[in-house]
């Protein structure tokens, strides 16, 4: 007895083997005439220089991600600029609180140097160095130089 | 071993013939062509392309990639520069390929045959042309005449091999 | 705005050795200056006030062909001597005013100092005279040629005795 995960099964191999009909198939039938110039990396005309395998900087990634991020918001901005003046006063509010959420994320990707196309230099917190009394109250407090200049050098 | 389409066959039975017939069918159906345009010219061809002229009628879509493209329509001035770009993109289609020259200038080098010291004088000196297209610029009327032509001479191929 | 004549006696008061005449051509009168100080003229008629010249309108080569001029036997004709010359078309958009200037340097060893560093425009237009005319720009920061193949040997096609090759990478040239 076929169940049902079974006829699923069968509609897999079907599919495999369809596939697998049809690339042997046209394999089989169509003209294979490579040349030289043919297997040629394609780079509009031109002799290509070096290997096309080569690596993205990762950052790439980065700015696409934001980019698509920023780019998304706009989808929900829209039908909002257009109906706004109909939900009056609450509407305008739930987008502004929107728009200055977004604006908080901007500015903490700024403040991380994600949009600096150059590696950024994380800045490390600068330590304190602080001086008790006896009685463990606060006496003075000033910035340590050298720890956060070591800090740095790790980085 | 050669694929089927490679073949030439020495006698022509019904079954090659039918087969030959619905090949060429197919393939004058469908000319994909490179979307290639090098001078004024070109802009006729774009004009062919669109609405009103309507070339995707015949089947000719234009393709970014010549990996995709069967016909290649050299539409305007080719100069030595470019005939080397040009030699290379047609050596990247794919078998089997169709040029379309279109124009006085792809034909014969056209108003710069004599001082052109940068013009190639006809682009059949690069690759080989199945259709030329007279004009400067021809009209789009002109380009389809050509793809008609084109068609013909599609229809009239064979998988049999020639006798002398 | 300033006649041409009012300029031209203003750079002969700067520059009394570089500025050399004012030729009067039918369309307009043109100031010819030496090919080796063309860069401080420019620089003094951008810069001062009153002329303010912002703008590199054209930079052109010509070939004067007033050479010695040989025949050969198959017809064609070779230039020995003379100049080549490269015309300058300013334009003060401040003050609407335009100014011609010229400089003239020998055919066989061309040289013009490049005005480049005064208009970034004329990179290009160098470029180009060069790949035309043969005409080499001191201090161009790129002075390559711009339309040609770069291993183009055949020489500098808008000079009035170049000959086209009969082959170019295999290609036939000629008709």
């Amino acid at each position: 007895m076929l169940t049902e995960f079974g006829k699923i099964f069968i509609f897999l191999l079907l599919a495999i083997f369809f596939v697998i009909v049809a690339v042997l198939f046209s394999k089989f039938i169509r003209p294979a005439r490579p040349t030289k110039e043919k297997l040629l990396t394609y780079e509009c005309g031109e002799n290509p220089e070096g290997s096309p395998w080569i690596k993205f900087n990762i950052r790439f990634y980065v700015v696409a991600l934001i980019f698509l991020i920023f780019d998304v918001e706009v989808v929900l901005l829209f039908p909002w600029a257009l109906s706004y003046k109909e939900f009056g006063l609450p509407g305008f509010l739930v987008g502004a609180i929107f728009l200055i959420v977004l604006g908080l994320g901007m500015a903490y990707e700024w403040r991380k140097g994600d949009l600096e196309w150059a590696r950024p230099v994380i800045q490390p917190p600068v330590l304190k160095k602080q001086t008790y009394s006896k009685d463990g109250i606060l006496v003075s407090e000033e910035k340590a130089k050298e720890s956060s200049a070591v800090l740095q050098d790790q980085v | 071993m050669k694929s089927l389409l490679d073949q030439e066959f020495s006698d022509s039975n019904i079954v090659v013939t039918k087969a030959e017939d619905l090949l060429n069918w197919a393939r004058l159906s469908s000319v994909w062509q490179l979307g290639f345009g090098l001078a004024c010219c070109a802009i006729e061809m774009m004009a062919t392309s669109a609405s009103h002229y309507d070339f995707d009628r015949f089947g000719v879509i234009p393709r970014a990639t010549p990996r995709q493209a069967d016909a290649i329509i050299i539409s305007g001035t080719v100069t030595l520069k470019m005939a080397t770009r040009i030699k290379r993109l047609y050596e990247q289609m794919p078998d089997p390929k169709y040029i379309i020259s279109m124009g006085s200038c792809s034909n014969s080098g056209g108003p710069y045959w004599q001082h052109g010291y940068s013009v190639l004088k006809g682009i059949d000196r690069v690759i080989p042309v199945d259709v030329y297209v007279p004009g400067c610029p021809p009209r789009p009327e002109a380009l389809l005449e050509g793809l008609l032509k084109l068609q013909e001479k599609i229809r009239n191929e064979s998988l049999v091999k020639k006798t002398a | 705005m300033k006649t041409r004549e009012e300029i031209f006696n203003i750079l002969k008061q700067e520059f009394p050795e570089d500025v050399l005449e004012l030729l009067n051509q039918p369309t307009e009168p043109i100031i010819v200056a030496s090919p080796g100080a063309i860069h401080n003229i420019c620089f003094y008629l951008r810069d001062t006030e009153g002329l303010q010249f912002d703008s590199l309108m054209v930079l052109s080569g010509v070939d004067d062909a007033n050479g010695e001029k040989q025949t050969e036997e198959d017809g064609s004709v070779t230039i020995n001597g003379g100049t080549l010359s490269v015309y300058y078309h300013l334009e003060s958009l401040s003050l609407t005013q335009k100014v011609t200037l010229k400089v003239s340097t020998p055919r066989d060893n061309p040289e013009v100092e490049s005005v480049e560093s005064v208009w970034k425009s004329a990179n290009w237009h160098e470029r180009e005279a060069y790949d035309m005319f043969g005409i080499k720009f001191l201090h161009h920061p790129d002075l390559r040629r711009i339309l040609m193949p770069y291993d183009w040997d055949a020489g500098y096609p808008l000079r009035k005795d170049y000959k086209n090759p009969e082959f170019y990478q295999g290609m036939k040239v000629p008709y």
